[in-house]
């Protein structure tokens, strides 16, 4: 006798099925198809949800107005997004599946890892990369058509130069970060910088990333007595984490975390007490300018709930968008060669892409960055800093 | 690694330790009993410390009755579980780690879209630190303790002193035969989907204030509890009681020693190598 399948299993698959399934989306004419290659879920998904949405937002918006103008013609901005869950093969997957089946053009990656696996696909197909990664050698002449949207390491760590001059009772630095590309890379940069301003680095840990308890870990740090401790590349929960262990098992010093962070939902899971003093990249609480309160607003409205990591992933887009403008060309190698010299707006000020002298290759977003120190529980604009490789 | 050192990373082992046994717990019962492993276990933790979230943080109930609420919710939830996907699989092994596999998919993407992207946190419910010996150790991760113990000292008397304790350790001696005697087999197998996730629950309710809340959450504790489980032997609670001990210091004083990758590495070299001699781990038994 065949035995049938219960009902509630089949509807549990069927709907599993449904909500991790990625979207697929129809073909249209006069659409501008812009990839997305993200952690939509997992992990990662508070960082790869907001990249899809910032982008989706300023796509709306543009086509609100009439679309995108091209040689005398309006184009509809479509985002087409695919979840990568931050593993290397599903990103391998998805950017092979955007090149491939939905034949697009230009395609944003998040993430270190999935960014360099995806190197090749980027180079031969000719697409338009435009990434939100920390990576080694990601920007480098090898990969022409690759942009990097974020401030990344060789950036933000001018930081202690400021660190250094105003707060020189600090000598002894910890760094933690994620066991990952990533997280290497920003830690032997870091290293290499703080060294050459004369620090001691006294610890090097790594950690992955679903862990969550760090007690191990900070106890081995910790007996080294660093004066701060680095978090470079950790998400805001883990450093949450982190901050909150590392004052249980006793530390006192201050902890530095310059890279795209929201310092809020580390307070939160660390408690505002032990965050005060923290200094922050890419998010600021007060005074919030103009310009990020309209988009805080906006993007609360439009997806229900703030998310501050949105401010940074608006990059690929108005870069996308800004170039062009300025190629009025559709071919992603045009498109390149106007990001090189396209200068734009983005929520922090103006914005282009530089750094010829320190990548050999002038495509990591330049603008003014933002650093802020957490006082009573609130990020606090300290001031904005040019990267030093302009 | 100086002497105080190692003292100070045995006490984070042994509060590592009861935080890992909790984990275990509801597992372990699981497979003890029906000989099925839980894969919604992690899901259910996450769930558990979720209802504290809502009820707890959100909702201004005090902390023990939300504790209690999750417990309940949760156990409900098990029961419901058994009754809707265990009991229509007819008890089959492979098709119910399908189906709960399944269901942990499900209730991990659907945690994003309901609960929100950002990490939650739940406030301290026993705030400030002890220092035990130089280490200063969180007042609730030291509170774990007691009530890790509470709840292996109740489990332990349910199993061995009630007639549904009875029940339970008949069926995981021979089903067919506690059936033969009257034990009513679909509700002894609900009860203990129930107290399996009922345990998961209060494990997710405790760590709450501890941790991070994410939909994720809950894949680091279940992989944890995998090795507790297998390392104390499938099915046996002491097991599980020692098993998460010794992986609890495993972990705290190796990663204190030599860092967090070679402790992972080590806790399985050590399985490995415990069930090259113990195939049926520290307590368990061939079947």
């Amino acid at each position: 006798m065949k035995q049938r399948a219960p009902l509630a299993v089949v509807a549990l698959f069927a709907v599993a099925a449904l909500v991790v399934a990625g979207p697929g989306r129809s073909a249209a004419a006069d659409v501008i198809k812009f990839g997305i290659s993200t952690p939509l879920s997992g992990p990662a998904a508070p960082w790869g949800i907001p990249h899809k949405q910032a982008t989706e937002l300023i796509f709306e918006e543009i086509n609100n107005q009439g679309g995108l103008e091209v040689g005398g013609k309006k184009y509809r901005l479509e985002v087409v997004a695919y979840d990568h869950k931050y593993v290397i093969a599903e990103g391998v997957a998805t950017v092979n599946r955007l090149i491939a089946k939905d034949g697009v053009k230009y395609i944003s990656i998040l993430g270190g890892a999935v960014a360099k696996a995806n190197e090749e696909a980027i180079n031969e197909s000719g697409a338009l990369g435009l990434t939100l990664a920390y990576a080694e050698g990601l920007v480098s002449p090898k990969n022409p058509l690759t942009f990097q949207c974020f401030p990344a390491p060789p950036e933000t760590t001018t930081f202690w130069k400021w660190i250094k001059e105003q707060h020189p009772k600090i000598k002894r630095v910890a760094s933690i970060a994620p066991n990952d590309d990533t997280g290497w890379w920003s830690v032997k940069v870091e290293t290499a910088f703080v060294q050459k301003l004369g620090y001691e680095v006294v610890a090097k840990e790594f950690f992955e990333r679903s862990m969550t308890d760090f007690n191990p870990i900070l106890l081995r740090m910790l007996a080294q007595k660093p004066d701060a401790i680095s978090v470079m590349a950790s998400p805001a929960g883990s450093v949450g984490l982190i901050v909150k262990q590392a004052r249980e098992l006793g530390f006192k010093g201050r902890f530095v975390a310059l890279h795209q962070i929201d310092s809020s939902v580390v307070a939160g899971i660390a408690g505002r007490e032990n965050t005060e003093g923290m200094w922050v990249h890419g998010y600021v609480q007060t005074p919030l300018p103009d310009k990020l309160k309209s988009w805080q607003q906006r993007y609360t409205k439009r997806f229900g709930e703030w998310n501050a990591t949105s401010i940074d992933f608006t990059n690929p887009a108005f870069a996308f968008v800004a170039a062009v403008r300025k190629a009025q060309s559709l071919e992603p190698k045009k498109i390149g060669e106007a990001m090189r010299t396209v200068e734009f707006d983005n929520l922090w000020g103006k914005a282009h892409f530089g750094g010829k002298d320190y990548y050999g290759v002038g495509q990591q977003i330049i603008y003014p960055m933002p650093f802020s120190e957490v006082r009573d529980g609130v990020a606090t604009l300290l001031l904005q800093l040019t990267p030093p490789h302009n | 690694m100086t002497f105080a050192l190692f003292v100070q990373s045995a006490i984070v082992g042994v509060s590592l330790g009861s935080i890992y046994i909790l984990m275990a717990l509801g597992l372990t019962l699981m497979f003890g009993m029906m000989h099925i492993i839980n894969f919604a276990h992690g899901a259910v933790y996450m769930l558990g410390a979720f209802v504290i979230y809502y009820i707890f943080f959100q909702g201004g109930a005090p902390y023990f009755a939300a504790f209690v609420a999750s417990m309940i919710l949760l156990g409900v939830f098990g029961y419901l579980v058994e009754r809707s996907i265990y009991r229509p699989i007819k008890g089959g092994i492979e098709p119910t780690l399908v189906a709960l596999l399944a269901l942990t998919t499900f209730l991990q993407a659907a945690g994003y879209p309901v609960f929100g992207q950002l990490d939650k946190h739940v406030p301290p419910v026993f705030p400030g630190t002890r220092n035990i010996l130089g280490v200063g150790i969180s007042v609730e991760r030291l509170m774990i303790i007691p009530v890790a113990a509470a709840l292996v000292i109740a489990l332990y008397l349910f199993i061995n002193k009630t007639r549904l304790g009875a029940a339970m350790r008949a069926i995981e001696q021979d089903k067919e035969a506690a059936a033969l005697q009257g034990v009513n087999v679909h509700v002894v197998n609900g009860l203990a989907f129930a107290i399996g996730f009922a345990l998961a629950a209060a494990s997710g309710a405790l760590m709450a204030p501890i941790f991070k809340l994410d939909p994720m959450m809950g894949e680091q504790p279940l992989l944890k509890a995998f090795i507790i489980i297998i390392l104390g032997g499938l099915g046996s609670v002491p097991g599980a009681i020692l098993g998460g001990l010794m992986l609890g210091l495993i972990d705290s004083i190796v990663a204190t020693a030599l860092g967090a990758e070679p402790a992972f590495l080590l806790s399985f070299v050590f399985i490995i190598m415990l069930l090259l001699f113990r195939p049926t781990g520290l307590f368990g038994y061939a079947s």
